[in-house]
């Protein structure tokens, strides 16, 4: 019955394809798409909270200043138009003149000056706007940035969900704007949809904002964001049509059992922003991880090959450094540690850590923080015991109880996955400045590691707008990183967009995946 | 003693235990490693010892246990089940928004338990020779052995992979948001088959059974034997007499049954992505929300209680035997 | 005609004192169903624990491709998610789960039995207060407080065999109370009771070997339930990762069902004869102990 679905479906879309096939690839308007979100968000508001569950709803209600096109490009959305100044300390941004608000008040440069300092004192990404001096505002519609040194990462850190700007009329009432009840309903806007409901762990539904400031779009009459945090549940809704769009798709097994369907688009296409890399996280104070012997025979140890074979299908590109493989800033030639087995012994051999009569070596623990890194922890068990180390896997049962151990440092490994989030200003510097090691706070320098000519290169490369620059600087700490070993990079993430190819056009066209205005996607 | 006084008997005992339930649990949260702030600040994206602190200021968890303690009891008394965090709504809201789907889970599978359960037990017992008879031994067996999980794993492999007839989880198609109550309900019904048969399948077994022992040992009595040399009909003999007096037990255990009802339906509804208060309390406890989990073990609590005193009630009303008490 | 069956009776009872037990045993073996479930016990027995002897594959080593159908490639239950043996990993897995289902029912009774034997011995203010005691732990909700004690206190085989039997041992309380109940008020306790003979000696020596059938009949019960219980947990993701079980297979292997079923359909298959086996023997127990049947 399933391939009789199939073939209906198939014979449906060539048929409507006929029937179009003069206004094929023209968009229409109207119709409601009903797409997935993989967790519930605690709110809608993504100027006070990071992460992307609440990204994808958030960026439908609330636009930012710019957007970026598939080729990286930064294209104009509530700016109409920016310049940097030539010494990179100010950056003047010109909004567009007949914005406004979901309530109707028009929006102003000093919604933008009131948004960047609310991220800046609220959200936990410190570094996008930590160099703000002020924000000037000469006139309704220029706001003009000061910075005390010039911030490559300013532009894309006002693009997507990272930069909201939000209503100073409705949060400048004096409560706080992390549990302002305008987060999660009458949420006042500026994005291309409205919320009409949310209701947590169910859904979020939004409609058209019929006074959004790009004129005939968004082409989307509503859409349904269904809370769906099972893979198999959301790939047999996609299969039968329930669900016509899904951002975020990581599991390896949805992803080649749905391209395998005609009917559906799978994408890697736009999450080169995101640049989730997944890898093996080190403890360098713990006992035995604090010396760079033991780390080094792991790396030699782990299989990359076969994580990403057998357990990510060959889904996953290889992450041989902490920045994502689709970065400008990557560099490729850093050491690999391909897995040898007899060299990883034969270091801990060398390094004075002999076998018991147990074969064993020492023991070290394991964590985990959410069930799809299960896997990747459980594979070290068995494989670090071929180099003598018994490996105890540790589950926390849910997500705050892992986020504590590791930021407290009660871990020795621990599975990590960490977004880029575009400029390693913004998610790639915090994972190894020696300023970031702060007690209590997940995904900062939680491996305790610190190096002075590391921070020196992180400095210079975040205070200069030059590309050459940065990219032999950003090199450079690739290759002392390697050699170094916090961590231990194994892949990056698979995030792909899966869309009906009969019922969504536009599906995917930025570098944020699916937390992007989705004002030009359209149902066929 | 009459009605009323048991009533209120068993009302007032049924709150001393609520109160009982509320502070073990209050206790348990309490002494657990880990504290509502750690789960605050690890959503948050972590937080230093300063801002640990500033929260666990904001929501009392500086004062003394005893403090703390009567505080929630105050407030519980007044329903006022605290504030999640993670939802950002009252539990209370939280817990009345999810409620009835759980409650249309429950019931609906109980009725069809119940009903096709006593169907088979009296088939069973009137012809205790035949395929019926059979059928109903091994369907008990298969309802007790097998985990629930897997019946309702096994069901959607079957209904919604192989043949897709019904939709894979969830309670009803969102884009219907608008639409008419009656579509709705059709869309829910539809959403609700697998489900309910699932949850059924436990007790279908038990009741099943039940009834038909119930009814052998009725049918052996000195009551029915009379009724039957009086002349009765044997139709008459059977549903009259021998049915409503095996009703009792079965009354019983469903009663007794329903805290094991709502175990099965928090499984349940982790396996359909039932939006009712399993998945509540499932994602409350992954997402270390005590508020919520508490409010949640309260309410639970609070039913069972309630359900016990009903079927209590219910079986000094059709049991004669108990009356004389 | 009554009264005729009575005289019989008495007659019989006093010229052969059977012991309960032996009634018990005699009863079981003419029950097929009873013996059938037993002899299906015992195999998943020798399977689980001796299994592992002729089979000895590491569950944790990664074997070969993940996700290879059973029969193939040698491996006759297939790999799952990390290519790791399923073959090995329901051997062990099924030490785990029976064990944890043996505990769990052993904490259970301990619990119970001593709730319901104080009770019933001593009545009063002693078994009103016990009886109270037993309908709080009634009135919790089962499986929602195991989840939770489990979650707060983290997921390892202690933790997971004391929640459940913290929550279990309700029904093994009551049965015993009743039992106790019962036997207090028989001569022969009494004639102990007028001596000097102290009271813990009396319940543990004297009342409660006479009160184990039923005990038994619900103990067994309780393991089968147990098992049950931890497989929920499990397929919960509350379960110890460094420690295979049946449950745990099944939540291992949930996201992936829709292609490799088999990983989630051959643990519960597993569960599923051991409970049924289980409780076919405890149905022939039961079936022993009924005064009603014994009568036939």
């Amino acid at each position: 019955m399933k391939l009789a679905f199939k073939s209906l479906f198939a014979a449906t879309a060539v048929a409507a394809l006929m029937a179009t096939s003069a206004t094929a690839d023209e968009p229409k308007t109207g119709g409601t798409l009903t797409m997935a979100i993989q967790q519930t968000p605690r709110h809608l508001n993504p100027a006070v909270q990071s992460g992307t569950a609440t990204g994808v709803p958030g960026t439908q209600l609330f636009a930012s200043l710019l957007r970026y096109d598939e080729g990286w490009e930064p294209q104009p959305y509530l700016a109409e138009s920016w310049d940097v100044s030539a010494d990179g300390l100010s950056v003047t941004v010109n909004l567009v003149k007949d914005a406004v608000f979901h309530d109707g008040v028009p929006i102003t440069s000093d919604d933008v000056a009131f948004s960047i300092d609310t991220v800046k004192a609220n959200h936990p990404f410190k570094s996008m706007f930590a160099p703000v001096t002020e924000v000037a505002t000469p006139d309704a519609h220029t706001a003009v940035i000061k910075l005390s040194k010039p911030h490559p990462a300013l532009l894309l850190a006002m693009s997507s969900q990272l930069l909201a700007i939000i209503p100073k009329h409705i949060y400048g009432d004096g409560q706080d704007p992390k549990t302002h009840p305008a987060n999660s309903e009458n949420v006042v806007g500026s994005g291309p949809f409205k919320l009409v409901e949310f209701k947590k762990g169910e859904h979020v539904i939004l409609e058209r904002n019929e006074n959004y400031f790009m004129d005939g779009l968004p082409y989307l009459d509503r859409i349904v964001m269904r809370i769906m945090p099972d893979d198999s549940t959301r790939a047999i809704a996609l299969e039968s049509g329930e669900l016509q769009m899904s951002g975020f798709e990581s599991s390896p097994r949805n992803i080649v059992r749905l391209k395998k369907n005609a009917d559906l688009k799978v994408s890697n296409a736009g999450y080169a922003a995101i640049g989730p890399v997944n890898w093996l996280a080190f403890n360098t104070r713990a006992e035995k991880l604090s010396d760079p012997m033991v780390r080094k025979a792991i790396a030699y140890a782990v299989d990359r090959e076969f994580i990403n074979k057998a357990l990510n299908m060959g889904t996953a590109p290889t992450a041989l450094t902490g920045i994502h493989p689709g970065s400008p800033f990557y560099d490729e030639t850093v050491e690999a540690y391909d897995v040898d087995l007899a060299k990883a012994n034969q270091i801990l051999d060398a390094a004075g850590y002999g076998k018991g009569s147990d074969g064993m070596r020492f023991g070290l623990s394991i964590d985990y923080g959410w069930p799809a890194m299960k896997p990747y922890a459980e594979y070290m068990k068995p494989q670090l015991k071929k180099i003598g180390i018994n490996v105890t896997v540790r589950s926390s049962a849910d997500f705050p109880t892992w986020a504590k151990r590791i930021s407290t440092w009660d871990f020795d490994m621990t599975m990590d996955n960490v977004f880029n989030w575009g400029d390693p200003v913004i998610g790639v510097h915090r994972t190894y400045s020696s300023d970031n090691i702060k007690e209590g706070v997940i995904w900062s320098n939680t491996q305790q590691y610190s190096n002075d000519r590391v921070d020196a290169i992180m400095e210079e490369a975040g205070a200069t707008n030059d590309p050459a620059k940065r990219t032999a600087l950003y090199a450079e700490l690739q290759q002392i990183l390697a050699d170094e070993l916090p961590l231990y990079p194994i892949f990056a993430s698979p995030y792909h967009t899966v869309s009906s190819i009969s019922a969504v056009g536009n599906a995917s066209d930025s570098i944020w995946g699916t937390s992007t205005p989705l004002d030009r996607v359209y149902l066929k | 003693m009459s009605f009323g006084q048991i009533l209120a008997k068993r009302v007032g005992y049924g709150l001393v235990l609520l109160i009982a339930v509320v502070v073990l649990n209050f206790t348990l949260i309490t002494i657990a490693p880990g504290d509502v702030a750690d789960a605050i600040a690890g959503d948050m994206g972590g937080a230093d010892a300063s801002v640990l602190a500033e929260i666990r200021q904001r929501y009392g968890l500086d004062q003394p246990f005893m403090s703390q303690l009567w505080r929630y009891l105050s407030s519980v008394a007044v329903m006022d089940l605290g504030y999640s965090y993670f939802y950002n709504t009252p539990v209370t809201e939280l817990i009345l928004q999810r409620l009835p789907a759980t409650l249309l889970l429950i019931f609906s599978s109980q009725i069809l338990a119940i009903s096709v359960g006593v169907l088979l037990g009296v088939m069973a017992a009137r012809k205790p020779n035949s395929l019926v008879n059979l059928c109903v031994t091994f369907l008990s067996l298969f309802g007790f052995a097998a985990p629930v999980f897997w019946t309702g794993i096994l069901l959607i492999i079957l209904f919604v992979s192989v043949y897709p007839v019904f939709p894979v989880g969830g309670m009803m198609n969102a884009a219907l948001i608008d639409a008419s109550f009656f579509e709705q309900s059709i869309n829910i019904a539809y959403h609700l088959v697998l489900p309910m048969v699932t949850l059924a399948s436990i007790y279908l077994a038990l009741y099943s059974r039940l009834t038909r022992a119930s009814m052998q040992e009725v049918l052996g009595s000195d009551y029915i034997r009379t009724a039957r040399a009086k002349g009765l009909r044997e139709n008459k003999v059977f549903y009259k007499h021998a049915l409503k007096n095996s009703l009792g037990p079965l009354v019983t255990v469903a009663g007794l049954q329903f805290s094991a009802v709502m175990s099965g339906a928090v499984v349940v509804e982790a396996v359909f992505n039932w939006p009712g208060l399993g998945t509540l309390a499932l994602q409350a406890i992954l997402a270390r929300d005590t508020p919520t989990i508490m409010g949640i073990l309260f309410f639970s609590s609070l039913v069972v209680i309630v359900v016990n005193i009903i079927t209590d009630l219910v079986l000094r009303m059709i049991d004669p035997r108990i009356r004389a008490e | 005609m009554t009264d005729t069956a009575h005289t019989t009776e008495l007659k019989d009872e006093n010229v052969v004192a059977t012991s309960p037990w032996r009634e018990m045993a005699t009863m079981f073996v003419r029950n097929y169903a009873a013996v059938a479930g037993l002899i299906l016990l015992t195999l998943i027995i020798l399977f689980a624990f001796v299994g592992p002897l002729i089979h000895p594959v590491d569950p944790f080593e990664m074997v070969w491709a993940p996700f290879t159908t059973p029969m193939q490639d040698g491996f006759i239950l297939g790999t799952d998610y990390l290519g790791r043996d399923i073959l090995a990993a329901m051997m062990v897995g099924g030490q785990v789960s029976m064990a944890i289902g043996l505990s769990a029912a052993l904490v259970s009774v301990t619990i119970g039995v001593s709730v319901g034997a104080f009770a019933g011995y001593y009545g009063g203010l002693i078994e009103e207060l016990l009886m109270r005691f037993t309908e709080f732990f009634q009135v919790l909700p089962t499986l929602l407080f195991s989840m939770v004690i489990v979650a707060l206190f983290g997921a390892s085989l202690l933790t997971v065999t004391l929640a459940i039997g913290v929550v279990s041992w309700t029904a093994v309380a009551r049965v015993t109370r009743s039992e106790f109940l019962r036997i207090r008020e028989m001569e022969y306790v009494a004639a102990s009771r007028s001596g000097s003979a102290r009271d813990l000696y009396l319940i543990f020596n004297v009342i409660l070997p006479n009160a184990l059938p039923p005990i038994v009949v619900q103990a067994n019960l309780m393991v089968g339930s147990a098992i049950l219980f931890e497989a929920a947990l499990s397929f919960l993701g509350l379960s110890d990762p460094n420690v295979i079980s049946w449950g745990q297979v099944i939540g291992s292997n949930r996201p992936y069902i829709l292609d490799a079923g088999f990983a989630v359909a051959i643990p519960g298959f597993a569960i599923f004869l051991t409970v049924l086996a289980i409780s076919l023997v405890g149905d022939g127990l039961n079936d022993a102990l009924n005064p009603k049947l014994r009568q036939r």
